[in-house]
């Protein structure tokens, strides 16, 4: 058994993974090879040292300073779904709400062919399409304000409203279960 | 379904509370093995409290039917041997250096065992610090927690032979340092 062999067999018998066959042939080495005497001995010292090292106690704050952290990280979570959810179902419960102004003024106006034909495909298209609704809205301010004679499509909005702050309630009601589960 | 299954559950369910149980039974073997890999009671510390944090964020992904203690220590090991490689410059409090590794499993009141206690700490810490990253953690999950080469394998991503090799190749090193430091304290 050549010395390289002998002290891979040294670490192995630390682990006690050493048949009774192998380890005959460790000895049989050892006692015939000083240097590996000497090196068997700084080994067992060593294992000794390490082996009777006892565990280090962890601090009791670990555990509170988890959970608080833990707690932290889930309010954000919490904060970030609701926020979110909440701004998402604002939004789209004001589209909707606007959604019958929106369709009887471009009814009105003559426009509605045309973005359907149409469509906003590009960027500009679509900005355009922005700025024709923006102007839509002001003609319609303009015909109850003034001429009133845009008063049953007002009707029309207030009523999209009315149903809009409702199902708005009913979000704000899921979107709480949302955030209490994990 | 042991006390242990069934906080596991419940945590992965969103049971804070069960999760805190799952932290106090294993916050001692998690903070031992980051005090061993990093060396210092701060730095374990804050290694402890990012693992368990981890834990809680991939309970979702863990394998029932694997060993927790291998999963948890699994992942402690990865985050102390990422923390190690990204370490350039260790920049310790001046009590740290002398810190006294105070908090035993087997607490020894006699002030002169504190003492002896304490010199072997700085004795096993030196030892250690002296590794590659892997093989500290080969060698801490070895003799503190008494894994296999196939458990150790598996929770370092490598085969049994590899840890076995590691293992001897760290022992050998650490022998003849720990001669060395022997030697010039005569």
């Amino acid at each position: 058994m050549h010395c390289e062999q002998a002290s891979q067999m040294m670490s192995a018998r630390l682990d006690d993974c050493l048949d009774s066959t192998e380890i005959d042939l460790l000895e049989d080495h050892l006692a015939a090879c000083s240097g590996c005497q000497a090196e068997w001995r700084r080994l067992q010292a060593l294992d000794r040292l390490l082996a009777s090292t006892p565990m280090l106690r962890a601090p009791l704050r670990v555990r509170v300073q988890v959970m608080a952290r833990l707690n932290r990280r889930e309010q954000t979570r919490r904060a970030i779904i609701g926020s979110t959810a909440l701004a998402l179902g604002t939004v789209a419960l004001a589209l909707l709400a606007l959604a019958p102004v929106f369709l009887g003024l471009l009814d009105a106006t003559g426009i509605t062919p045309a973005l359907i034909s149409g469509g906003p495909a590009t960027i500009v298209q679509l900005l355009t399409f922005l700025r024709t609704i923006w102007r839509a809205l002001l003609v319609l301010i303009e015909l109850v304000l003034i001429e009133r004679s845009a008063v049953p499509l007002a009707f029309l909005g207030l009523c999209g409203l009315v149903i809009a702050l409702a199902l708005n309630g009913l979000w704000v009601g899921a979107v709480r279960r949302l955030r209490t589960a994990r | 379904m042991t006390n242990e299954a069934e906080w596991i559950r419940l945590a992965r369910a969103g049971d804070q509370a069960a999760f805190g149980r799952l932290v106090g039974a294993y916050q001692t073997r998690v903070y031992n093995l980051a005090y061993r890999m990093l060396g210092n009671a701060s730095e374990a510390e804050e290694a402890a409290q990012e693992t368990f944090l981890r834990v809680y964020t991939h309970l979702h992904s863990y394998d029932p039917q694997r060993p927790f203690r291998s999963w948890l220590l699994s992942i402690a090991s990865h985050y102390c041997i990422d923390r190690l490689r990204r370490r350039r410059i260790v920049w310790l409090p001046l009590d740290e250096e002398i810190a006294v590794p105070d908090r035993l499993v087997s607490d020894r009141p006699n002030p002169e065992a504190v003492t002896i206690q304490r010199e072997r700490e700085e004795q096993i810490q030196r030892l250690l610090a002296a590794l590659s990253p892997t093989d500290r953690a080969a060698i801490t999950l070895r003799y503190w927690y008494d894994c296999s080469y196939e458990e150790i394998a598996e929770m370092l991503n490598l085969t049994a032979s590899a840890v076995k090799s590691r293992l001897h190749r760290a022992r050998r090193g650490l022998a003849k340092m720990m001669q060395g430091e022997t030697a010039n304290a005569l």
